[in-house]
């Protein structure tokens, strides 16, 4: 049965859905009283971003003539607040719709789906840690809120504990060991995984994390695990003191991973290595090859300031808040209502 | 015993996790940010009920194990486990409460459902998406109340209670998930 239907039925239903009203209410109220310039960025846009584990909606963008040229729909608007923050923009954020396709049979994903994110000028990943306990704790309103019968104290601080501790912690791993690969392949041998020749340490690594590690943070407090591996760094500037780590961090709350922050990457010769070294990844997994956005490499080159930002899903807050396990159970109209192959 | 890639699963395959017999009772897909792709499932053993979470790598290969469906009347509970019976060969088959889970509320005596087996065991249904019941109890919604979308609890055929819209009479047929026991429509 569609959602409208149901809600026809039974009225009751329409406090869960109102839930996300309150939530982007929330978001608003509390950047505007941090000054930040919310800005509204494109969600159809001509370069998809070089990240390798995307799956990008395509479309074509035809002119009086009918020629065409390629569009994407955006799966997220941080490279258009970068090239702002460029240009002088300072401190901002966005709530805009995103899109990732191949995001099916998930309760966690829709293909389309809300997304936050924000930057902070001057800032690292610390303070973005900081900005999340506070936004958080304005969202919720009280300090606890009740998920799928879990109590969470959101008031902070929050457990804060690093990739490297969480190993030890939760699954018995020495990480200076473990950033061996050839140990690393040991270790998920001994743990009883699958091992290929073809196996990468990243495969590996992230086995381990969604196995043993992830399904324990955030119960009872939210937790920030932070210092990820260089392999995963993404876009997350390299920490100096050790550059096995980058300055990234994610938040959970009761096993949901809510969001991924870093210090941005500002180097515009080491952004655009990365860019070349996800195309390689994007074509070993035999996936779409697009060009990169050079625009987004040409203001680098003009200098973004120091900044950290994060992205974080507005949809799960709501889940969240709405104590629903399911995302569709926030939307009026959930992709697996709509179309047969999900 | 074959073997089948993490893009085969389905709510209905059964592996080998940990040398037991597995059902696959929810499977999604992850991308932890970065590189590769995964598969995250709830493995629930067909010895014991139990049900683990375990997430493989997308493509990885993993051994399937053999489970056919048969057609079979279900007959009676005797204890904690519920007798079935194939109406061709008679043979009459058991299976515990605990692998039937919430299903076993929704259960009508002489009805013929799909009974999954594995060599000589039966190991769980296959349940349909809905199940509809008839309301055998309710009371009248309270008179004026049709605003605030109030809900009440009715009690269907099987003695299963269920909650559902305040205009549901006694007599109707109900459409159920039995997965969730959630009233879906008026059948």
């Amino acid at each position: 049965m569609k959602t409208w239907r149901r809600l026809h039925d039974t009225p009751s239903l329409w406090e869960r859905y109102f839930v996300r009203e309150k939530v982007i209410r929330a978001i608003r109220s509390f950047f505007e009283t941090e000054k930040f310039h919310e800005i509204e960025t494109p969600i159809l846009i001509s370069h998809p971003p070089a990240e390798s584990y995307l799956d990008v909606f395509e479309t074509t963008l035809l002119d009086r003539a009918r020629r065409p040229a390629k569009a994407y729909l955006s799966t997220s608007p941080e490279v258009p607040l970068k090239k702002l923050m460029v240009a002088g923009l300072g401190n901002c954020f966005a709530v805009t719709k995103s899109f990732r396709n191949m995001e099916t049979q998930s309760n966690l994903h829709n293909p389309e789906f809300t997304i936050l994110e924000w930057y902070r000028v001057g800032a690292d990943y610390c303070d973005i840690m900081k900005d999340c306990e506070r936004l958080v704790a304005a969202i919720v309103g009280n300090g606890t809120l009740t998920y799928q019968r879990q109590k969470i104290d959101i008031t902070g601080p929050w457990e804060w504990i690093t990739v490297a501790e969480a190993f030890k912690k939760y699954a018995d791993v020495n990480f200076d060991n473990f950033l061996d690969e050839k140990k690393a392949r040991g270790i998920a041998a001994q743990k009883g995984y699958t091992l290929k020749e073809r196996t990468t340490w990243e495969e590996l690594y992230n086995q381990i994390f969604l196995n043993e590690i992830e399904p324990r943070l955030g119960q009872g407090k939210p937790t920030i695990i932070y210092e990820f591996p260089a392999a995963v760094a993404a876009l997350a500037k390299l920490k100096k003191s050790d550059p096995r780590f980058a300055e990234r961090f994610e938040f959970y709350i009761a096993g949901l991973e809510l969001g991924d922050a870093y210090s941005e990457l500002t180097d515009p010769v080491e952004q655009e290595e990365r860019f070349h070294a996800e195309l390689a990844e994007v074509k070993r997994l035999g996936k779409t090859l697009y060009d990169f956005d050079h625009d987004f490499i040409d203001a680098l080159k003009i200098g973004l300031p120091t900044c950290s930002g994060i992205a974080v899903g507005v949809d799960r807050l709501v889940m969240l808040l709405a104590d629903t396990a399911d995302i569709a159970d926030t939307l009026f109209f959930p992709a697996s209502e709509e179309f047969d192959i999900i | 015993m074959g073997t089948i890639s993490t893009a085969d699963f389905t709510k209905n395959t059964f592996v080998e996790f940990k040398g037991e017999p597995h059902q696959i009772v929810e499977f999604q897909h992850v991308n932890p940010g970065k590189g590769s792709a995964f598969v995250r499932t709830r493995l629930k053993s067909l010895k014991t009920g139990r049900v683990q979470e375990f997430t493989y790598k997308s493509g990885e290969s993993v051994t399937e194990v053999p489970v056919v469906t048969r057609e079979m009347q279900y007959l009676y509970t005797e204890g904690d486990n519920y007798v079935f019976m194939d109406n061709t060969s008679y043979e009459q088959f058991n299976i515990p409460a605990l692998m039937l889970g919430n299903y076993v509320n929704y259960l009508k005596p002489n009805d013929v459902y799909q009974v999954l087996v594995n060599g000589e065991e039966a190991v769980g249904l296959r349940f349909p998406k809905k199940v509809r019941l008839k309301v055998t109890e309710a009371t009248e919604g309270a008179k004026g109340n049709t605003v605030s979308g109030a809900t009440k609890t009715v009690i269907v055929e099987t003695g299963a209670v269920v909650t559902v819209p305040l205009f549901i009479k006694e007599g109707e047929t109900i459409a159920i998930d039995p997965e969730t026991g959630t009233y879906l429509e008026r059948a």
